[in-house]
């Protein structure tokens, strides 16, 4: 849904954005936020012009919420956006005609949508609005608070991998980390094969890996039966329920899957 | 950027929690009359709306005030949300918002 308002964006998001922006906006996409993760969200950089939240990047945002304070000038229009966890304050610089009308649409008292950069001017945080319009559907509300939430997880997961150091922030940053991603690259070049090694530590804890890595041995993956959950316990010498736990966090991630029956499993892909 | 006035999102169960709160729900209206609305929460419990409603109503309501109860909210704005709206999706939501992922909203 990003990109839905992409043709949209384009000529405003040009005119109205600072260059000192541009280079770091290629390196993060849209992020759903809430008001009250936007406040939380620390300056990072020499110039403090970037912003981080859980030690991910936040450079432009999406948030969803009720419109006060319009305030019209010649050049820009401000207004406060209200989600219920907080208010920020909006500016859309109008410049052409076509962000007049973009304009002309918001009202106070409405709930809108809008996509942004996240800057601080004189220790005030504030949006430099791309894109804004009205939610004529309000299952988007939900669904923001849902995005929300999910970007969440997402991000504290990356953070999680950092943390264990099961991979260094060097190779997290080149290799792709997000299944979306992943699928991206993987259409370019890397064979399926490669594909799946960013997969196999992507937030996997310990056990998993050690499930994981058992499987994967050419000589184990050999065998079509696969292997039956106790055998692994055996083997790997771990308690039944951390294995099924294991198997089912591998599972749903695509790594394993069941093979005879509901206890025998086997490795999507070899070592 | 303020956020010292939250809403918090609720639905009928999560009242209780709140009385004396700001919170926001939505609700199906059931009845509508000059001292304000009765509703159906997402949660199917039932709640009374007291203060200034818009006019003509859709079938989902969003309230935002302050919960002088378990079941009724003194309202501060009442918005029209449709006649279609996923209640079991905002009943979701309203779980995670109470639960592990509270910190992100208030």
């Amino acid at each position: 849904m990003m990109f839905s308002e992409s043709q949209f964006d384009t000529g405003s998001q040009i005119a109205s954005s600072p260059a000192t922006a541009a280079a770091s906006r290629d390196t993060v996409g849209l992020v759903p936020l809430t008001i009250k993760q936007i406040s939380e969200a620390s300056h990072s950089g020499d110039d403090k012009s970037n912003f981080v939240l859980s030690g991910a990047d936040v450079v432009n945002v999406t948030i969803v919420g009720m419109v006060s304070n319009i305030v019209e000038r010649n050049i820009d229009v401000t207004f406060t956006v209200d989600d219920g966890t907080g208010k920020l304050a909006c500016k859309k610089w109008v410049n052409e005609p076509v962000d007049k009308l973009l304009m002309e649409e918001v009202k106070e008292g409405i709930y809108v949508h809008v996509d942004g950069h996240l800057k601080s001017f004189r220790g005030e945080r504030h949006v430099d609005v791309f894109s804004v319009r009205p939610v004529t559907n309000f299952d988007e509300i939900t669904f923001h608070f849902v995005a929300c939430i999910h970007n969440h997880v997402r991000t504290s997961k990356d953070q999680k991998m950092q943390g264990n150091g099961t991979t260094t922030s060097d190779s997290l940053n080149s290799t792709p980390h997000t299944p979306i991603q992943n699928g991206m690259n993987g259409s370019k070049s890397a064979p399926s094969s490669q594909v799946s090694i960013p997969f196999s530590v992507d937030g996997l804890k310990g056990f998993d890996q050690m499930v994981l890595a058992y499987l994967q041995l050419p000589e184990n993956y050999g065998n079509e039966k696969g292997f039956h959950v106790d055998e692994l316990a055996q083997k790997l010498k771990l308690p039944k329920n951390k294995i099924m736990e294991s198997i089912r966090a591998l599972e749903d991630e695509g790594m394993i899957y069941s093979t005879i029956d509901e206890f025998h499993y086997k490795a999507t892909s070899s070592s | 950027m303020d956020t010292s006035n939250p809403a918090v999102i609720v639905n009928g169960a999560f009242m209780t929690s709140y009385v004396g709160r700001r919170v926001r729900t939505v609700i199906q209206v059931v009845r509508a009359d000059a001292s304000g609305v009765t509703g159906r929460s997402t949660d199917e419990k039932q709640i009374v709306v007291k203060g200034h409603v818009p006019s003509p109503l859709t079938t989902f309501v969003e309230v935002i005030g302050v919960a002088d109860s378990p079941q009724s909210i003194r309202a501060e704005i009442v918005t029209n949300f449709g006649d279609s709206f996923d209640t079991n999706n905002f009943n979701q939501l309203c779980q995670h918002a109470n639960g592990d992922y509270r910190h992100l909203f208030i």
